[in-house]
C-alpha cells in the first residue's frame, strides 16, 4: 500500500523530472486562485502515477470558505509544464457528491448525467476528491459519515455498466441494420467499457478511456487478455461484424452478468425523436428535421414504416416510444436515424449496482490480491 | 467576389464544427501519441491514433458533405465513413478507426500525415495546448462564435470561454 506522502513525493519527482519544475513554483503559479482555507490537490494522470512528460497537472484548489468557483479549467504555463486548475467551494463538491448518491440510490438511467464520453468533469471531480493527491492545506473533510471513495467508484461503475449496455444493443440492432461497421465500434466499445468499470471497481482512480490499455497492461494484467482480440476491428466487417459482435456481448456478459442479449434489452430502451417529421410534396415524401436544416427523401416502403411510428406516436417533436414496439423494419430505420444523430436513445432504468453480479466476483479477485 | 456555395447557416455551423472538431481534440490527441511514444505507452499511443482517425473522419464529412447534426460518439465513425467512401483520406481514416498494429513510429508518422492532410481541407487552428496557441485559438473560436450568432446557429464551445458575459 503505498501511503500519500508517497505518492506526493512519486509525483513532485515526475514533475520535477519531465520538467525541472519545483512544487514551490507550482503553488506559487496558481497561489493567486487561493482563498483562506483552501487545499490544493492534485488528480489525472501524473497523480495517479502514470502520466508521462507531455500530460498536464490537474490541480483542484478547493476548501470550506472558498469564494468563487469554476467549473471551466483555468490554464497555466510553468515552464513546460502545463497546469488546469479547477476551483470549487466544498459545498458544491458535496452537491455533487449528493447528486452521486441519490443517483446511485435511484432506478433511473445514469447514462451521461454526470458527464458524457468527451465531458466527464464531473466523474473526474468527484474521483479527484477520493483518490487525488494532497499537495498542501489540510484536505476536505467529508460531510457526515460520506465514503468518497465508495461513492465515486460507485458512479463510474454504474456509468460503464449502462453505457456498455448500450453499446451492446447498438452493436446488435447495427447487425440487423446491415451497418457493419456501426455494429463492430459499438462492440469493441462495449468491452472496453465493461474493462474500464472493472478497472475501476478494483479501486483505482477513473482516468478516462485513453489510459483504459496502459492500465490493463500496467495495473490488471488479466484482464488484458480478455481484451486483446478486440483490440483491433475486423479487416472485413461486412463479413466478421456477426462473429465480432457475439463475442463481445458474450465477453461482457460474462464480466458483468447482465443479460446482454438483444431481446433481452429492446424491452428497455425507447427512442427519441428529435422534430422528424414526413412532408409530404406532390409525389415527393420527404423527412425534414427543420431543427437541422436536413431533409432525406424517402422511398415507399420507408414511408410506410415511418408510418407504422408514427401510429405509436412517433411523430410529435421530442415524443419517445419503446423500441420494443417496433417491428423490424421500424427498427432498422430508426438505429439509421440514431445513426445521423436524428433519434436519441433512452432508456427506462437504470443498471442498479446490485444487478451487477459482476461487481461481487470483480471485488473479490482485488480482495484477494 | 467567390460565392460560397452552401447556406450560410450550415456554412457557419458545418466548418465551424469541423475546425473545432480537427483543432481542439486532433491536437490533444496529437500530443498524447507523441508523449506515449517517448514514454513506451503502447496503448495510449493506439487509443489516441483511433481517436485521430476518427475525428478526421468526422470533420472531413463535416467539412465536405456539409452534412448536419453530428451522431453520438459511438455512432458518427461509421456515419462519417458511409459519406466519405470513394475519398482518398477514407482509407487512412479507416485504419486508425480499426486500430493498427503498425510500429509505434509509423502510426506517428500515419496521425501526423492524416492531420496534415484534413487541416488542408478543413483549415488550421492554432494549438491551444501551447503557450504561443492558446490565446489565438480563442480569439479564432471568438470569430467562429460571432459568425455562429450572426447566422442563428449555436456554436461549438462554451460562450464563457470566449465572450465576456
Amino acid at each position: 500500500m503505498v501511503s500519500e506522502a508517497e505518492r506526493r513525493e512519486d509525483l513532485l519527482a515526475r514533475v520535477e523530472r519531465f520538467h525541472g519544475v519545483s512544487f514551490e513554483q507550482v503553488l506559487g503559479e496558481i497561489e493567486y486562485l487561493r482563498d483562506a482555507g483552501d487545499s490544493v490537490i492534485a488528480g489525472g494522470s501524473l497523480a495517479y502515477g502514470f502520466g508521462n512528460h507531455l500530460s498536464d497537472l490537474d490541480l483542484l484548489v478547493a476548501g470550506p470558505t472558498t469564494v468563487e468557483s469554476s467549473p471551466v479549467p483555468l490554464e497555466h504555463f510553468v515552464g513546460s509544464l502545463r497546469v488546469d486548475v479547477w476551483k470549487f467551494a466544498q459545498g458544491l463538491i458535496e452537491e455533487t457528491f449528493d447528486r452521486a448518491e441519490e443517483a446511485l440510490a435511484s432506478e433511473s438511467p445514469l447514462l451521461g448525467s454526470f458527464g458524457d464520453l468527451h465531458h466527464e468533469d464531473e466523474l473526474k471531480l468527484l474521483h479527484r476528491i477520493a483518490f487525488g493527491v494532497l499537495l498542501d492545506g489540510e484536505g476536505l473533510e467529508p460531510a457526515g459519515e460520506r465514503d468518497y471513495c465508495s461513492l465515486a467508484s460507485g458512479l463510474v461503475v454504474r456509468e460503464y455498466a449502462e453505457r456498455m449496455r448500450a453499446s451492446a444493443l447498438l452493436a446488435q440492432l447495427a447487425l440487423r441494420a446491415d451497418r457493419p461497421i456501426a455494429a463492430v465500434v459499438n462492440a469493441r466499445l462495449a468491452v472496453e467499457e465493461a474493462l474500464n468499470a472493472a478497472v475501476v471497481r478494483r479501486g483505482l482512480p477513473f482516468s478516462g478511456d485513453k489510459w483504459l490499455r496502459e492500465r490493463l497492461a500496467n495495473q490488471t494484467a488479466d484482464l488484458a487478455s480478455v481484451y486483446k482480440p478486440f483490440r483491433q476491428l475486423p479487416e472485413n466487417p461486412a463479413r466478421d461484424a456477426p462473429r465480432f459482435v457475439e463475442e463481445a456481448v458474450a465477453v461482457c456478459t460474462e464480466k458483468w452478468a447482465l443479460d446482454l442479449d438483444i431481446d433481452a434489452l429492446v424491452p428497455a430502451a425507447r427512442w427519441r425523436n428529435t422534430d422528424l417529421q414526413v412532408m409530404e410534396v406532390g409525389t415527393d415524401r420527404l423527412l425534414l428535421s427543420a431543427r437541422f436544416g436536413a431533409l432525406w427523401s424517402l422511398n415507399e416502403s420507408e414511408v410506410e414504416t415511418w408510418h407504422r411510428l408514427v401510429s405509436v406516436g412517433a411523430v410529435e417533436p421530442d415524443a419517445t416510444w419503446d423500441l420494443g414496439e417496433c417491428d423490424a423494419e421500424a427498427l432498422i430505420l430508426c438505429l439509421r436515424l440514431h445513426e445521423h444523430g436524428l433519434l436519441g436513445l433512452h432508456w427506462t432504468n437504470g443498471v442498479a449496482l446490485g444487478n451487477l453480479e459482476g461487481m461481487r466476483s470483480v471485488g473479490h479477485e482485488a480482495d484477494r490480491r | 467576389m467567390k460565392p460560397i456555395d452552401v447556406d450560410a447557416r450550415r456554412y457557419a455551423w458545418c466548418r465551424g464544427h469541423a475546425l473545432w472538431i480537427v483543432g481542439m481534440p486532433t491536437h490533444i490527441f496529437l500530443e498524447d501519441i507523441q508523449g506515449a511514444q517517448r514514454a513506451g505507452q503502447d496503448g495510449l499511443l493506439r487509443y489516441a491514433a483511433r481517436m485521430i482517425g476518427d475525428a478526421c473522419a468526422v470533420a472531413l464529412n463535416v467539412a465536405l458533405n456539409y452534412e448536419r447534426p453530428i451522431p453520438s460518439a459511438a455512432m458518427r465513425s461509421s456515419w462519417a465513413l458511409e459519406r466519405l467512401q470513394g475519398h482518398e483520406l477514407w482509407q487512412p481514416c479507416w485504419e486508425l478507426i480499426r486500430g493498427t498494429e503498425a510500429s509505434a513510429d509509423e502510426v506517428v508518422a500515419r496521425c501526423e500525415r492524416l492531420v496534415d492532410r484534413v487541416c488542408v481541407i478543413v483549415g488550421e487552428m492554432p494549438n491551444i495546448l501551447t503557450p504561443e496557441g492558446h490565446y489565438p485559438a480563442i480569439a479564432m473560436a471568438r470569430d467562429w462564435i460571432k459568425l455562429m450568432d450572426a447566422v442563428g446557429e449555436k456554436a461549438p464551445l462554451p460562450y464563457n470561454w470566449t465572450l465576456p458575459t
